[in-house]
């Protein structure tokens, strides 16, 4: 896929075509204003020529009659014209050796024109063009500052770029995710809309993300899979190059199971069977959507660290919160194993008295009249070899305190070599300058204790899929 | 990523199918269905097929009582709900008596099979499902009267390896059961892990088979068998 998609997503040159100026009738831009916009607004590094009939200029850039008048070399198109006008786009596109299309107009498979969307893929096809879409938002390479989208979510400029490579099959909630996310301090490495998915799909999509050496872990928004054999070989992949998969699914409902004649055939309900899919293809899956970016980028902070095990230490100066941890651990599936006489003993020396070492360890909010009694506790339990993983609980912490517990908790975290996840549920206004420190340092954080134990269990699901993957290579079996 | 070696079908499970799918067959029988996993190394009841009561006595006689009696016809697809099950037969008498009651619900062509009791407090379901996407889909879960209530069942999509059967093992909610319970063993994980590679082998090897139940099967001891079992085949 890489040699496919490299081009469509690192362009020279972006030909926009149906590029104008106007407004629709409820004053927002026209699709072919907000494509050409979004491209010189997020300063698009190469070549961008609008194509309209009319000519002239557009946003101050030389404007062609058609694509064919164009005197350079065209990488990738945007094509924003009207329905009827799609296929010819798409013909002076192959004319033209354009590597790629992107086909934003809607009226295709999904409004009962699957006709008209094959015969486009047919034209595409026959003449080397690959396309994205049609009834696509469009794809945005955050890092290489390429916006080829129509989303309004372009109008956040500039982009955060970070760890996140993000495939959605819906456009619009796909938009609306990567706008609320990058809000929350979450960066993209790109995102592409996948549309009808006519020639590309989701899978290919991935497939040439996760080789890009700056994509830690993907993010897959998916309503359905196309071709499961590419889709197996597109997790394989990902397995290989250990970069995690996180994907949130729709449709879970059953609907295949109604015809089924035996027991086993009912109950292998789609839900399920995809299930299976995601546990035995190293898929990491969420069943809350908002937790689709911020177990992403627990991911890709956490990178190699991943907890050897299901044995975590719970740290807390409310009890309280302690017991939520708890059963919260429990229902997740992780334990939390007593500390050892000899840790116990060390913690003495550092915590006060009505501290309850047992594990869930509450320091109790006496804590604080000890300068490092929290790091000291912390750094204990992160070096008892039996805990593979520590989960930090802080409550209600308020300036200056909390801007202790983000600079502390920050270090204990970049020098561990286990996962560290921090639940913070206490009020955020007082802890103005205290709890961003977290994100800003790539401590992996919540804001309510089962969002971060839960994303521990994904850590370790993961890791126990990696040994399984291990074993498999070290006995050379099938795998 | 997925096993890529697909073992050849066995001769004489192949012979069983066709000869099946040859009577248009829509599904085998429990004997046949047995016979079909028992080629594959699935642990199933000892078992004879009777054509009449007389017969069905020997054979029980034979197999050592108690015995089970069933009805045994591919048509016979759930044979609880069409009460064609008498359990725990102590004699000849019992089961010549167990025939004479069944035998107006037997269907045409239908005979008698007579199996050994097993005993075990521990059951799980094995199972073939084909999903239109993904293919083939392999399942274990946890049987007994409360099966439906409890939901635990877990898939994997055909082929794996026996990595995977052990994960499916432990992916069980209720897996605690299979290990030592309440005084009974822990249940003989390499030989239920076996079983599940053998549905895994049986449907790469026989498109034909469109869905598999085995239920129950239970633990003996620390040895999972097949009681039951149903194989659909394709229209």
């Amino acid at each position: 896929m890489s040699a496919t998609l490299h081009p469509l997503f690192n362009p020279r040159s972006i030909a926009v075509i149906g590029a104008s100026e106007g407004t629709s009738a409820t004053g927002a831009p026209k699709m072919g204003a907000s494509a050409l916009q979004h491209l010189i607004e997020h300063r698009f590094p190469g070549r961008i020529y609008p194509v309209n009939p009319r000519g002239g200029t557009l946003m101050g850039l030389e404007t062609y009659r058609s694509i064919a008048e164009i005197p350079e070399e065209v990488d990738l198109a945007l094509i924003v014209v009207p329905l009827d006008a799609c296929l010819d786009a798409v013909r002076q596109c192959v004319a033209k050796n354009v590597k790629g299309a992107v086909v934003f107009t809607s009226g295709f498979a999904e409004a009962g024109r699957a006709d008209l969307q094959e015969e486009m893929v047919r034209i595409a096809r026959e003449g080397g063009l690959r396309l994205v879409g049609p009834n696509t938002a469009g794809f945005v390479n955050v890092a290489g500052d390429m916006v080829a989208s129509i989303s309004m979510v372009c109008q956040i400029n500039p982009f955060r770029k970070g760890p996140i490579a993000f495939v959605t099959q819906s456009g619009a909630l796909g938009g609306s995710m990567l706008g609320r996310g990058m809000e929350q301090g979450i960066g993209f490495n790109c995102w592409v809309s996948t549309g009808n998915e006519a020639d590309l799909d989701a899978a290919d999509y991935v497939d040439y993300l996760l080789e890009r050496p700056e994509v830690k872990v993907v993010a897959l928004f998916l309503e359905g899979v196309r071709d499961a054999a590419k889709f197996f070989a597109m997790a394989a992949k990902a397995a290989r190059l250990r970069k995690p998969i996180v994907v949130y699914k729709t449709g879970v409902s059953e609907v295949a199971a109604e015809a089924a004649a035996s027991h086993t055939g009912a109950l292998a309900g789609s839900d399920r069977i995809f299930d299976a899919v995601c546990r035995q293809f190293g898929l990491v899956r969420v069943d809350d959507v908002a937790m689709l970016f911020p177990v992403a980028l627990t991911f890709a902070w956490v990178g190699e660290r991943l907890p050897m095990g299901r044995r975590m230490a719970v740290v807390s100066a409310s009890g309280g919160i302690c017991g939520v941890a708890a059963d919260e651990c429990a229902r997740a599936g992780l334990d939390l194993p007593e500390l050892t006489e000899a840790a116990k003993e060390k913690l003495r020396g550092f915590t006060p008295p009505f501290a309850s070492l047992r594990n869930p360890i509450d320091v109790t909010g006496q804590i604080r009249s000890y300068a490092t009694g929290y790091q000291d506790t912390v750094r204990t339990v992160l070096a008892e070899p039996y805990i593979d993983g520590v989960l930090l609980l802080v409550t209600m912490a308020a300036e200056p305190r909390a801007s202790f517990y983000g600079r502390e908790i920050s270090k204990l975290t970049a020098e561990a070599g286990k996962p560290v996840i921090v639940a913070w549920t206490g009020a955020l206004s007082v802890a103005a300058q205290g709890y961003p420190m977290l994100t800003a340092n790539a401590v992996p954080n919540f804001l309510s204790v089962r969002q971060a134990i839960e994303a521990m269990a994904a850590l370790e699901r993961y890791r126990a899929f990696l040994d399984r993957q291990e074993q498999r290579k070290a006995v050379g079996d099938r795998p | 990523m997925n096993a890529t070696s697909h073992k050849p079908p066995l001769a004489e499970a192949a012979a069983l199918i066709e000869a099946a799918q040859r009577r248009r067959q829509g599904a085998l029988s429990e004997y046949e269905a047995k016979r079909l996993l028992g080629l594959y190394g699935i642990a199933v009841t000892r078992e004879m097929l009777a054509a009449d009561a007389a017969a069905a006595a020997a054979a029980a006689a034979r197999l050592g009582f108690p015995v089970a009696l069933k009805g045994c016809h591919w048509t016979l697809q759930h044979k609880t709900e069409a009460d064609m099950i008498r359990l725990g037969l102590v004699d000849a008498a019992a089961v010549a008596a167990a025939c004479a009651e069944l035998a107006p619900r037997l269907p045409e062509g239908g005979e008698w099979l007579v199996q050994e009791m097993v005993s075990g407090k521990r059951e799980v379901m094995l199972g073939l499902a084909r999903d239109p996407q993904f293919g083939a889909c392999i399942s274990l879960g946890i049987g007994g009267i409360f099966a439906e209530a409890v939901g635990d069942v877990v898939f994997r999509i055909a082929p794996f390896d026996a990595l995977e059967a052990e994960a499916m093992i432990d992916e069980l909610r209720l897996g605690s059961l299979l290990g030592p319970f309440r005084g009974l063993p822990p249940a003989d994980r390499g030989a239920l892990a076996r079983a599940l590679l053998a549905l895994s082998d049986i449907a790469q090897a026989f498109p034909a088979i469109r869905e598999i139940d085995i239920n129950p099967m239970i633990i003996a001891g620390a040895q999972p068998v097949a009681i039951d079992a149903l194989v659909i085949l394709q229209p």
